[in-house]
């Protein structure tokens, strides 16, 4: 029964509607999620170190999330008194404003059909089955916006870090600065190879190229490791974590931060994490495919039940990934910077832009099948070439000191001088 | 209904912007919230040596701003480069995947990103070659 009423929306407002309430409700699932995913991490790692855990606030703990926002709005949100007060304000917003805002591109399912409510809005024509995407915003450069606004965060790191006028914050906004914009060329090359198989920016074309085929972790591996890595540094997730290394820096750029100031820096890190992830199972997770290898996938029916079934894979592909990388962080030790760097610089890019190449000249050659091959040649190639790359001489430099066990310093030696001249 | 190929509504343009528009302003505003809830809320009490900056429980020696390692300085505008060159690439490689494997069109793209890339890998190897990625 068609709406009677001079109500004249067009379909692509209705589009707009629908993208306008998938934000409102997604914003508060992921705010929820960020929450959560702390009390995960919490769990996670008691468990890993034979603890219990969090455990007394509500059921099994469960309200602890809840217990600690409140705490963080009670608390004293203080400046101390050498700050730059307009940046030391403005950091928190700059890093969680950015961290907020990238998931809107993601497609968390498959488009669905709304042919019943265009027909009763009365502005279906006929024969038409009408689809609706349920993301947020449908850009037809999806991913660059993802990337272009991901790595926006640098500047709430740095201006954090300088602005609190304390020398470990100083020293991890440059370090984080330094290491965000290192770790972001991997990864724009690593996409670039992602972009190349399936050939859009779109979102939902990416996940539509994985739908038909393979997924985009089995044609291209090492691109999926390095964005993986990328991912984890871009967020400052151990163990790339040296912004903010307690060991080193206390609390590195957010040191200086109280109550809600920090919370914000707190859950800016989990939802660069949670977006990461999402954008981790879209490139090459193959979005809600729950078949690796291409052939039979769930089909693209657009019955909102089909829907469901689609957001609880693509959730849960999340949720791994999520748990993987809080896995990671309980497991593997911190880099020292030098080869964080490194890492970046003599490996990753290297890999990332022969990754990228080697999928162009594959796709000259018509060997869209073969990717992994090409993959794993590569892998092959790097084990080949190691030996012979120019070695760096010892990066650890032993001052030698009078009376030391390990490097003793003859009686007439300057120590001082030396000390100079190797202090990075 | 059922026999037609089903189209979605997906829009074009500076429209698709909208939703984008809608999400900064939601969060601008759940930021701004929670920093005035806050201050409303928490309790304030100062004090010279509360506002000390924190190092380690002595008092500060010197300003923090401080003149800092030149390397930063340096991979900032390395990474410049390179950050320039993938913005080039995106369009590049929506463009070559359009067009027909082993066509002359085809091989004339790919020469064409080649060269551009190979300008940038000499930049990459003097960089390297000069140590700016040694951080020892």
């Amino acid at each position: 029964m068609p709406l009677t009423t001079s109500f004249t929306a067009t379909p692509g407002q209705v589009q707009i509607v629908f993208s306008i309430i998938t934000i409102v409700v997604l914003l508060h699932v992921f705010l929820g999620a960020c929450a959560y995913s702390i009390m995960l991490e919490r769990k996670l790692s008691a468990w890993m170190q034979d603890r219990v855990g969090p455990n007394r606030v509500g059921p099994k703990g469960l309200f602890q999330p809840l217990a600690d926002g409140l705490k963080f709005l009670l608390k004293e949100d203080y400046t101390p008194a050498g700050v730059d007060k307009t940046l030391f304000t403005l950091a928190p917003g700059l890093i969680m404003l950015p961290a907020m805002i990238g998931f809107v591109i993601v497609p968390f399912t498959g488009a669905i059909d709304i042919t019943g409510l265009i027909q009763w809005m009365g502005i279906s024509e006929k024969n038409t089955t009408y689809m609706v995407s349920v993301l947020g915003a449908d850009l037809n450069i999806g991913v660059v916006y993802l990337v272009a606004v991901a790595s926006l965060g640098v500047f709430g790191v740095t201006l954090g870090g300088w602005s609190s006028n304390n020398k470990w914050s100083f020293l991890g906004g440059l370090r984080g600065g330094a290491q965000m914009i290192s770790y972001e060329i991997p990864m724009g090359l690593a996409l670039l190879a992602v972009i190349l198989v399936a050939g859009s920016l779109r979102p939902d074309a990416i996940i539509g190229g994985q739908l038909a085929g393979a997924w985009n972790i089995v044609q291209l591996p090492v691109a999926a490791v390095i964005f993986y890595a990328c991912m984890l540094a871009e967020s400052n997730r151990a163990p790339f974590d040296l912004a903010e290394c307690e060991s080193e820096l206390v609390g590195g750029y957010h040191t200086e931060y109280s109550s809600m100031r920090f919370a914000l820096f707190f859950l800016a890190e989990y939802f660069h994490m949670i977006t990461g992830a999402a954008f981790f199972t879209m490139l090459f997770l193959g979005g809600w495919s729950v078949n690796p290898f291409g052939g039979w996938d769930l089909p693209a029916s657009g019955e909102w039940w089909m829907g469901l079934i689609q957001f609880v894979v693509f959730a849960f592909k999340m949720f791994l990934l999520i748990a993987f990388a809080m896995a990671i962080r309980w497991t593997l030790p911190r880099f020292r910077f030098d080869q964080l760097m490194r890492l970046a610089w003599e490996g990753m890019i290297p890999a990332s832009l022969f990754v990228m190449l080697v999928t162009s000249v594959f796709l000259f050659l018509g060997w869209q099948d073969w990717m992994w091959a090409g993959s794993l040649g590569m892998i092959a190639v790097i084990f080949l070439a190691l030996p012979i790359m120019p070695r760096q001489s010892d990066p650890n430099h032993r001052v030698k000191l009078i009376g030391s066990r390990f490097s003793p310093a003859d009686e007439d030696f300057d120590a001082t001088s030396v000390a100079e001249s190797t202090v990075g | 209904m059922s026999t037609v190929t089903p189209i979605s509504l997906a829009i074009d343009g500076i429209a698709s912007y909208l939703p984008v528009a809608v999400i900064i302003v939601m969060a601008f505003l759940f930021i701004v919230a929670n920093l005035v809830m806050t201050s409303i809320i928490g309790p304030k009490a100062d004090g010279a040596v509360k506002g000390l900056a924190y190092e380690s429980g002595m008092d500060p020696i010197g300003s923090a701003r401080k003149r800092f390692n030149v390397r930063f300085y340096i991979l900032a505008m390395t990474f410049l480069v390179f950050d320039v060159e993938i913005i080039f690439l995106y369009p590049w490689a929506v463009t070559y995947t359009k067009l027909e494997p082993g066509s002359a069109e085809s091989a004339l793209f790919l020469g064409r990103i080649l060269f551009f890339i190979a300008t940038s890998i000499i930049a990459y190897v003097y960089a390297w070659k000069k140590g700016v990625f040694r951080w020892d």
